[in-house]
């Protein structure tokens, strides 16, 4: 567990790190998914760049009626914001809910999306959310939507030397409700499946709804089936039952040791019912 | 003489906290990793990546030449030290020679090849990569069954049918027993290989003193009197030129009760170089080659009668033993025979077992060791009797329960249970979970289609290991007792708690019995060169074989101190009462201080006394303790996800006297944790090809704090009348009351679905697949 | 673990088989494969990078074809091995026209058994299965755009 040799660098401003990473540097953020797999030599980079050093990266705040995260905003102070918990409590829950006290205290939003790991949790809220990233180069600056964003397991749009370097979502009014459920790998904890879901209701029809999985495939999706058998509907029970059914649906699962694709797939059902129903309870 | 002794405080029986958690809780304990030593070198050790293949080649001129290397050594420049032994002696035992290093072949994924030495970690560690090994990949055998099968890959050649032993034990006449049975029951039963996961893993510095010809080597064990007689061997070095340290271990749960390849080879690294080198191993090196427990498949049957009466128990074993044979590796199934009757009395067993080398890591003790497997078998094979005959599972455990006046009772495998009285911990256990409620409202939920279980496992354990000719190497214990010339107290044990709390519960002890107070002793373990010979703790040992060598060091050490008390005071009936010795009569004291310059300063004698103020007792047990108990379980099961939820977790315990009920409660804690990372979540998972695919903690799910439910510890006293304490030992008893009564609250819950037996762990998906078949 | 799939590519399959056991195409379709060059009939030495987002390993290793079918099925052997662990494949790809015969196009479906081992195999349990779709997909689609 004795990682390559590497350099450091602990940046102070933005330019400086794009600097570095145009020739060839790695960012680290949190390290929690980094500095594991350096241990074990499956990866070496030979510069590690410092994101967290840098203060204009860390920071959770409103603006233009939509809220922007930092890239560097810990885990836990998303899981903890008051300004998040009040306008966008999915992204709180979801925080929450990912692995355990440490890794929350030293993840971050922007390594966590940036990893794209095929199982973390944010994806599944990002999605529900249609969040937007802003991603930096050295010359360069881009906004790409989740939708685009997640290309496959652990594969994104980012460019060699570019980051990630904020996280926008929208702010839902009052006739939102959002729900992230999430069944645990125990050794992990990351998820099986995690399924996160935010509607909007008008006179008790959802006239809305947006459906974020992740761990069933290869990335983060939006289950667009599900959402559109919602919309519409003053949905029954039997209503969340089969549009829960649909957030599997073709989906080419994942199997491993700890689920197989079909139980995956069925788990995805569970909790996105779940999910619905929750996020409905919770509209005021 | 009269003489009495009176004291005011006492500390045995209080939940006093343990003395050496402010260390542990500081990050101020010294761990091997801790140590640092000027000119110390490094090693790291490359490992083979294949579970079955000959070594062609081993090319380290690329190694060797790396920055910072001093030296590479392989198999062909350790053939002169001796192989890793096997403690126990069995007719036909086939026990292949365990070199530290592989020489011509591999036989399992984690077996060292090479050591690379250098003046920091992380170039012997660069270094290791560029080690060549030119393999021969062969086929493996992972899986004890298939091992057993013909045609199956031989894991050691000379040894194609892949049988490493055969032990057999009949008690009674089992013939008749099933010949006379009204019904059998048999099943096949899984006891799961697990990884033991201590926090702090294996660790070694070896410092060869050339000039002196003395070796110390720190390592973290249990057993540090044995590793230093057994390394000194492999070696060839005397005895006493080896002294060996275990500074604080970070936990061992039977996993450092061995002496490992790397103890040896370390020293002969310090020898060869003539410089102190640590190793330390990783968490990935931990998984694979560090002993891994458990491992069975058990195939069980027991007659009875329609009334429920066990009247015999079969049990075929197949012990997946790994490659080779680690210290106690044969024997840990034997614990698991002699286990077989649990709390039953029944005359009549028939334990057969079949021990099988498989291409993976040494199997041998893991907390409780046979103990919890042979436990989980007989508890899941009465709830299976109970479920056929249509009888309660507490009703059936109470009808045939060994009762109370039968001890001591000579069980058909040959031990005789100390002392017992099974009724009254499950009776207790039962009110404090509201037995009868509870199965009105199982039966309400069923009707509503929901799955509620109520598990019940009443276990008993062998404890207090043991009786010398029952053990390998010697099953005493012992203890000095020195009161310093400033009549502090300084206690040495062979024992070798680590993180057990001995060092609170000896101080206990001891602080009763010379009525000093607990800050006025120190007790020191896990130094050869401090500590006079002793075994170690495992096997729930320290208190009840170490704690008695203690009580009668204090008993020695009281007389000589009362003599002196009788010389200073010119009295022939005084008392021992806190801190001094008073004379009876005219109530003048000597304070320990005083007493102990005296026999110190020894201007004068008490007749026939030597001077100094010390005692050593090696304490033989006549037996082994017999502690028992009863948990249960109450679990409501999601039928939609398959996930367990446990509701209520009784544990009625009952280890005899209680020296400290905190530490009984940690250790009841740990070892119910323990219990359900087996129940639920833990497994060592071996592919057709011999990788161990759960080999790190992101697979393999060890029990975290947030996973646990409350444990609800209560206690039933029934001392044992082996020791003076009355103690039995509390050390693996929540592990072995565990797995059993979880699974048999699951098996409870989905009963209505025709669900006789599930293996562990009971994941999710293994509950869904059961509850979707109906659906 | 088994792997199983397929893939539709835009040609005939006279034109896939041929492709496929084209080492220059299959050089350029392989994900990270640096180098691949004959040492036999039908034998191929491989060099390979694998990157997937932190992880980054080195390999060399074989490609074997066996049991030639033209153009309807063969076998492909694989082997590799590099400081993070050791990889085999054995699988059977078969060929054929889709059912509504659509001209010029190929149902490629693929069954074999892959093995991995070392460090991947012992830390990768939740990410194998999804990688080695993953490649699978990269290498039909590049193979896609290089048919025409
Ligand atoms: C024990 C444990 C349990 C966990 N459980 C969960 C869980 O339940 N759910 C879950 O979702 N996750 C879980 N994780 C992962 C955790 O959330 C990680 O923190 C996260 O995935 C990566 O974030 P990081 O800040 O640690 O990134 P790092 O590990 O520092 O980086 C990860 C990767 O992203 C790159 N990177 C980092 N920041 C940026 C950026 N701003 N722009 C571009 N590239 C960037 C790095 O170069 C690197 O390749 C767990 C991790 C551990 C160790």
């Amino acid at each position: 567990m004795i990682a390559q040799k590497f350099e450091y660098t602990a940046p102070k401003s933005l330019d400086e790190a794009l600097h570095l990473l145009a020739s060839g540097a790695k960012p680290l953020a949190g390290g929690m998914s980094l500095i594991p797999m350096m241990k074990l030599r499956l990866a070496a980079p030979e510069h590690l760049v410092d994101l967290r050093t840098i203060k204009d990266l860390n920071y959770i705040r409103e603006a233009g009626g939509q809220l922007h995260i930092g890239a560097t905003a810990s885990h836990y102070e998303i899981e903890s914001s008051a300004l998040l918990r009040q306008k966008c409590p999915l992204l709180t829950e979801t925080a929450a809910a990912i692995g355990d006290v440490q890794v929350r205290n030293m993840g971050t939003i922007g390594g966590s999306v940036a990893h794209a790991d095929p199982a973390a949790d944010y994806p599944a809220a990002l999605q529900a959310l249609e969040a937007k990233f802003v991603l930096n180069g050295a010359k360069s600056e881009r906004t790409v939507s989740a939708a685009d964003f997640f290309v496959d397991a652990f594969t994104t749009t980012l460019e060699p030397g570019e980051i990630l370097r904020e996280v926008i979502v929208p702010i839902d009014d009052a006739r939102t409700g959002t729900s992230y459920q999430k069944m645990v790998q125990p050794a992990s904890g990351f998820a099986i499946v995690g399924v996160a879901v935010r509607v909007r209701q008008n006179a008790r029809k959802v006239s809305f709804a947006r459906i974020g999985v992740t761990g069933l495939s290869n990335h983060a999706y939006r289950a667009t089936a599900a959402e559109k058998a919602l919309e519409g509907k003053t949905p029954s029970a039997n209503d969340i039952q089969n549009a829960a059914a649909l957030v599997a649906q073709g989906v080419d699962a994942n199997s491993d040791l700890h689920a197989s694709a079909d139980y995956r797939k069925h788990l995805a059902a569970v909790h996105a019912a779940r999910a619905i129903k929750s996020a409905i309870s919770r509209i005021t | 003489m009269a003489t009495t002794t009176t004291k005011t405080e006492t500390f045995v029986g209080k939940r006093i906290r343990r003395r050496e958690d402010p260390r542990l809780i500081t990050g101020t304990a010294t761990y091997v990793e801790d140590i640092q030593m000027p000119g110390m070198h490094y090693a790291v050790i490359l490992r083979s990546p294949h579970a079955a293949a000959r070594i062609r080649s081993i090319d380290t001129k690329k190694a060797v030449s790396a920055p910072g290397v001093v030296c590479v050594f392989t198999g062909k420049d350790t053939k002169g030290v001796g192989a890793v032994p096997c403690g126990v002696a069995m007719p036909d035992l086939r026990v292949p020679q365990h070199t530290i290093l592989a020489t011509e072949r591999v036989y399992f994924v984690g077996h060292p090849v090479a050591v690379v030495v250098a003046r920091d970690r992380y170039l012997a560690r660069d270094a290791a990569d560029l080690i060549e090994v030119d393999y021969e990949v062969l086929p493996a055998v992972a899986d004890p069954e298939k091992a057993l099968a013909k045609g199956a890959p031989a894991v050691h050649p000379q040894w194609p049918d892949n049988v490493a032993f055969t032990y057999h034990q009949d008690g009674g006449n089992i013939d008749k027993a099933f010949a006379e049975a009204d019904v059998v029951v048999k099943q096949r039963i899984v006891s799961q290989r697990l990884v033991p996961m201590a926090m702090e893993t294996r660790g070694v510095v070896a410092e060869w003193r050339g000039a002196d010809r003395q070796l110390n080597l720190y390592t973290s064990t249990q057993i540090p009197h044995l590793v230093r007689t057994i390394v000194a061997a492999m070696l060839g070095l005397e005895e006493n030129r080896m002294r060996v340290i275990a500074p604080e271990v970070g936990g061992g749960f039977g996993s450092k009760l061995n002496v490992y390849a790397e103890e040896a080879l370390m020293g002969y690294v310090s020898m060869k170089i003539q410089k102190p080198v640590k190793w330390i191993e990783s968490r990935r090196e931990n998984f694979t080659c560090t002993i891994h427990g458990r491992g069975h498949v058990d195939y069980y049957e027991v007659a009875a009668k329609r009334d429920g009466t066990i009247l015999g128990i079969k049990l075929k074993l197949i012990q997946d033993v790994g490659a080779y044979h680690q210290l106690l590796t044969p024997l840990i199934p034997q614990l698991s025979v002699l286990m077989m009757p649990g709390l039953y009395n029944t005359q009549n067993i028939r334990g057969d077992i079949i021990g099988v080398f498989t291409n993976c890591v040494p199997t041998d003790a893991y907390r409780g060791a046979g103990r919890p497997e042979a436990t989980h078998g007989i508890e899941r094979m009465v709830d299976i009797l109970a479920a056929e005959l249509k009888m309660d599972p507490a009703e059936i455990r109470l009808k045939n329960f060994v009762t109370k006046d039968k001890f001591p009772y000579p069980t058909a495998t040959g031990l005789m249970y100390d002392s017992g009285d099974y009724a009254t911990p499950l009776k207790k256990a039962l009110d404090l979970v509201g037995y009868v409620k509870l199965r009105q409202e199982q039966a309400d939920l069923r009707k509503q289609g929901k799955y509620m279980g109520i598990g019940i496992s009443t276990y008993g354990e062998i404890c207090a290991i043991g009786p010398s000719p029952a053990t390998p190497a010697g099953g005493w214990e012992s203890a000095t007792v020195k009161i310093e010339p400033s009549g502090k107290v300084t206690i040495l044990t062979g024992a070798c708690p680590h993180g057990q709390g001995e060092e609170t519960t000896f101080a206990q002890i001891a602080a009763d019995e010379l009525g000093v107070g607990l800050d006025d002793i120190l007790v020191i373990r896990g130094d050869t060169a401090v500590v006079q010979y002793g075994i170690g703790t495992f096997g729930s040992r320290a208190t009840a074989v170490g704690g008695t060598a203690l009580y009668y060091a204090l008993q020695d050490l009281k007389a000589k101190i009362k003599k002196f008390g009788e010389m200073l005071l010119e009295s022939d009936d005084v008392s021992l009462m806190i801190g001094q010795v008073i004379d009876n009569k005219s109530g003048k004291a000597k304070t320990f201080q005083e007493i102990a310059g005296a026999a110190y300063r020894a201007l004068k004698l008490p007749p026939n006394t030597e001077p100094g103020l010390l005692a050593t007792r090696f304490w033989e047990p006549p037996n082994f303790t017999f502690p028992f108990g009863a948990h249960i379980v109450v679990t409501d099961i999601d039928d939609e996800t398959g996930q367990i939820k446990i509701r209520r977790y009784v544990a009625v315990d009952d280890c005899g006297n209680i020296l400290n009920p905190l530490i009984v409660d940690g250790q009841v804690h740990g070892g119910v944790a323990q219990g359900l990372g087996q129940a639920l979540w833990e497994q060592a998972v071996y592919d057709d090809n011999g990788q161990l695919v759960t080999g790190e903690l992101t697979d393999y799910a060890v029990p975290r704090a947030q996973m646990m439910p409350w444990i609800e510890s209560h206690h039933t006293c029934t001392p044992s009348p082996i020791n003076p304490l009355g103690v039995k030992g509390v050390g693996e008893a929540g592990t072995i009351g565990c797995s059993p009564a979880v699974v048999n609250s699951v098996v409870d819950a989905l009963s209505p679905l025709g669900v006789r037996h599930l293996d562990m762990p009971l994941t999710p998906e293994k509950i869904w697949k059961v509850v979707a078949k109906k659906n | 673990m088994k792997i199983s799939g397929s893939y539709n590519l835009p040609v005939a399959p006279e034109r896939a088989y041929q492709i496929l056991q084209d080492p220059a195409i299959l050089a350029q379709a392989m994900p990270g494969c640096e180098s691949l060059e004959q040492i036999g009939p039908d034998e191929y030495r491989m060099k390979m990078k694998v990157l997937l987002a932190a992880l980054s390993g080195q390999f060399e290793g074989k490609v074997r074809i066996a049991d030639q079918a033209p153009p309807t099925s063969f076998r492909l052997i694989v082997e590799g091995s590099g400081r993070i662990g050791f990889l085999k494949g054995d699988g059977l790809l078969k060929l054929s026209p889709p059912d509504a015969g659509a001209a010029g196009l190929t149902v490629v479906s693929y069954e074999g058994d892959a093995q991995v081992g070392g460090t991947m195999a012992a830390v990768g349990q939740r990410l194998i299965d999804g990688t080695a779709k993953m490649m699978i997909r990269k290498f039909f689609d590049k193979l896609a755009s290089l048919a025409g």
